[in-house]
């Protein structure tokens, strides 16, 4: 068990005034921008990473792991109170959240939200600490060909296995590798796309695209819609957030299935917590089905808010195992912890445990010390942090607009780089516009200069033969699951088009794109309408 | 999320009174005479909003700028001093996405052109990086469950005059705050252009406390200058100010 005394060595350095306020910190941070909606951990880590050049990379990476597991602990408040998640990792639990809030239950909701985040980041936590060296040996054996397939992998999953279309999905990953290639290419020395500035020599910072395309993108997307939507009216928390010994008994359970959903998502890049959180979410659904639960998707369930909280926290947890040892983000917000650990100067994977042991191991065990910390903060203060959502909505984008700016300033005090922001800023604004996904742009920034070094290293190695990237097992396994991935989203794809083609045609009134139930008086539909659609539907397609 | 509501027009969402849906229905299909059948909805046929080849369409814009991207890429790969031998080079990868984007700019083309997308009200398009009918088959949703996983609000009440296109007014504000912004920079120096920058993004977003915000503004500026200088020795340019700091 070395692992063991490496870990208690890391907590011995953990446990330093200096550190345990960085913690805070970053905890604090996490769960502010958890609580607000549209804001979220990766954008978070992204406007810190200019600030904390100055920081020893320890203290950076401690706050950052308090701010990326703070995210998901903040994320599930506003979706109690307010039903609008503040991300989509708390989507799955606001359906039972919302109702349990309804009926005068927030506090239970969120105390029950606080503690599955907890439960699922300590048991996957955990695993890492126990499983981290057996990864790190499996990555030793890694060469080019695999990293490229690793690459692909992470590249076709988050932008069309799981993103709404895969046409918008391809088209951002082919936008963020066009970004990533800008700059001096590494192996030959040849300046490309820089249209002649030498300040983009160096490539676009990831923090300017971050910024630029969560940050200010999200503040664009905001004002154009703020004169128009309505806003959500918000129920208020009573009392202390806390469980008694029953709910605890009743929730328990459902914190483990959970934690189970979560644990093997942090490793496998499919753009992190959503898939996770509503697998638990639709497991709990099916068991109080089976089980004759009455409060399930009526007055709300413990265990439908317990599950995909627990899930969430798990896949953050095991995503930074995946990050750290494998190198591999397997979401946004692990992306960006990549491109900071790079801007350290150091590259996540087997060398990192080699050569930065001190720092892994007091990065894991200050990960255990976020969460205690997290699990007070918002158990003690979720009505406090409650109140967050009462900040007037222009102030608050207003401040993240002067932290952009402040932000990208403070990468090298360059007028370039705003300008840069925000094009990138209007890209990510459009992109919301006509719902193209912002994931695989990121991920394509991150990984892209990956793929191509080692794509273009493993055909130098075959000397043009192609047959290299698919030689070892490894590489085999990872492109059949991807195949196989593929292929049942394009038939769940084709059915769910099929579905809403035939409830169009049907033209009854209770079509899912149909939108007859948002209007206050939908009637049955006549006979005439029915007409018309049809003919709509046939002059279409 | 393919083929949105067709009664929604492009300028204003009125909530329908009857058979009205026909109106939006025909309109959508070209149809010209489009008149609403039953109870007149809450706008006269006369005053039916235009609905030109565009509309749904301006979609369009996104495989035009990634065609163009495309192009640019194209031209640069083609003309670029490549350094070194080694193969393949610095033009191989470049290659590849540039067929990659011509491909999904055509593919994403011919698919707007086919099935017009027109705007929902109740979409608020937060959640395009997960699929939301793979979401609603994992939590076994309802119909009602997977328009709330799609970023929609089913119950949202919507005022009457509610529209649909985006606010280019206040976009452009903000746009222009922040260009300013950087044009000032080097001149009033990072504490007024930033609480320039705040107070212009606040009125854009309807704060109507103006007095109130410029106080907030300077105050919130100025403790980010101090904290950059004083605690992370970063340093934010002061402009004329200089010497007084």
């Amino acid at each position: 068990m070395e692992q063991l005394s490496l870990l208690f060595e890391g907590f011995g350095a953990a446990l330093t005034p200096m550190n345990l306020l960085w913690v805070f910190i970053g905890a604090i941070l996490g769960t502010a921008v958890g609580v607000l909606p549209g804001l979220g951990s990766a954008m978070a880590v992204a406007l810190l990473l200019p600030i904390t050049f100055t920081l020893d990379p320890t203290a950076a990476f401690i706050m950052f792991a308090g701010v990326y597991f703070g995210g998901l602990f903040g994320d599930s408040t506003a979706g109690i109170l307010l039903n609008t998640p503040g991300n989509s990792s708390a989507i799955a639990s606001t359906f039972e959240g919302h109702r349990m809030a309804k009926d005068g239950r927030a506090a239970k909701a969120l105390a029950t939200a606080a503690v599955g985040a907890f439960i699922g980041g300590l048991i996957a936590t955990t695993l890492v600490v126990f499983f981290a060296p057996t990864l790190v040996k499996m990555a030793t054996a890694f060469g080019p060909a695999e990293y490229f397939a690793l690459a692909v992998f992470a590249f076709l999953a988050i932008s069309s296995v799981v993103s709404e279309s895969v046409i918008k999905g391809v088209a951002a990953l082919g936008i963020g590798l066009v970004l990533a290639m800008v700059g001096v290419d590494g192996p030959s020395g040849t300046v490309r796309y820089t249209l002649g500035l030498p300040q983009l020599f160096d490539g676009i910072s990831i923090v300017v695209i971050t910024v630029g395309l969560l940050a200010l993108g999200e503040v664009l997307h905001i004002a154009g819609r703020i004169h128009r939507d309505p806003s959500a009216t918000k129920i208020e928390p009573n009392g202390r957030a806390r469980l008694d010994r029953r709910d605890f008994r009743r929730a328990l359970p459902a914190w483990l299935r959970g934690t189970a959903f979560g644990v093997p998502f942090g490793i496998i890049p499919a753009g992190g917590s959503e898939v996770p959180t509503f697998l638990a979410y639709g497991t709990e659904k099916k068991l109080a089905k089976r089980r004759g639960d009455a409060e399930f998707g009526t007055v709300g369930s413990i265990k439908g808010v317990a599950a995909p909280e627990a899930a969430g926290n798990a896949t953050a947890g095991t995503a930074m195992g995946a990050l750290l040892a494998l190198g591999l983000p397997t979401s946004a917000t692990a992306a960006i912890m990549l491109a900071a650990f790079q801007q350290y100067g150091m590259q996540p994977g087997p060398l990192l445990f080699e050569r930065s042991g001190d720092l892994v191991w007091t990065l894991l065990a200050s990960l255990f010390i976020g969460l205690v910390v997290l699990v007070i903060l918002n158990m003690q203060f979720a009505v406090l942090w409650a109140k967050m959502l009462y900040i007037p909505r222009h102030y608050l984008y207003a401040g993240i607009t002067v932290l952009s700016m402040l932000g990208v300033y403070a990468i090298s005090s360059a007028t370039l780089d705003l300008w840069v922001v925000l094009a990138v800023g209007l890209l990510g604004f459009i992109m919301r516009r006509y719902q193209f996904p912002l994931a695989p742009v990121l991920i394509a920034v991150v990984l892209g200069p990956l793929a191509e070094t080692e794509l273009r290293r493993a055909l130098t190695v075959s000397e043009g033969d192609p047959s290299i990237l698919v030689s070892s097992p490894v590489t085999v396994i990872l492109y059949s699951v991807l195949v196989l991935a593929l292929a049942v989203s394009a038939m769940q794809h084709l059915r769910h088009r099929r579905e809403k083609a035939a409830g169009v045609a049907g033209g009854d009134g209770s079509g899912p794109q149909g939108g007859e139930g948002i209007g206050p008086d939908a009637g049955p539909a006549g006979p005439s309408e029915g007409a018309v659609t049809e003919e709509r539907e046939s002059s279409r397609v | 999320m393919q083929i949105k509501p067709s009664s929604l027009s492009d300028e204003t969402y009125a909530p329908r009174t009857g058979g009205g849906t026909a109106e939006g229905a025909a309109s959508a299909s070209g149809t010209p005479e489009g008149t609403p059948q039953g109870p007149t909805p809450a706008r006269t046929p006369g005053a039916r909003p235009r609905r030109s080849f565009w509309s749904g369409r301006s979609e369009l814009i996104m495989p035009v700028l990634v065609a163009g991207l495309a192009t640019w890429l194209a031209y640069e790969t083609a003309t670029m001093t490549v350094l070194g031998t080694s193969v393949p080079g610095p033009q191989f990868f470049p290659t590849i996405v540039c067929v990659l984007l011509y491909a999904v700019a055509v593919v994403h083309a011919v698919q707007v052109l086919r099935t017009p997308r027109l705007p929902d009200p109740t979409d608020d398009a937060e959640n395009a990086d997960v699929s939301s009918d793979l979401l609603g088959d994992l939590a076994h949703a309802s119909e009602k469950g997977r328009r709330r996983i799609a970023g929609q609000n089913p119950d949202a009440k919507l005022p009457k005059d509610w529209k649909t296109y985006t606010d280019w007014k206040t976009v452009g504000l903000v746009v222009g705050g922040i260009a300013l912004f950087i044009l000032v920079l080097p001149v009033l120096g990072w504490v007024f252009s930033a609480a320039g920058l705040f107070w212009i993004v606040c009125k854009a977003l309807g704060s109507t406390r103006p007095g109130f915000d410029v106080v907030v503004s300077l105050v919130f500026a100025a403790v980010i200058q101090l904290a950059f200088n004083a605690g992370l020795g970063l340093n934010l340019p002061s402009g004329f100010l200089e010497g007084l700091l």
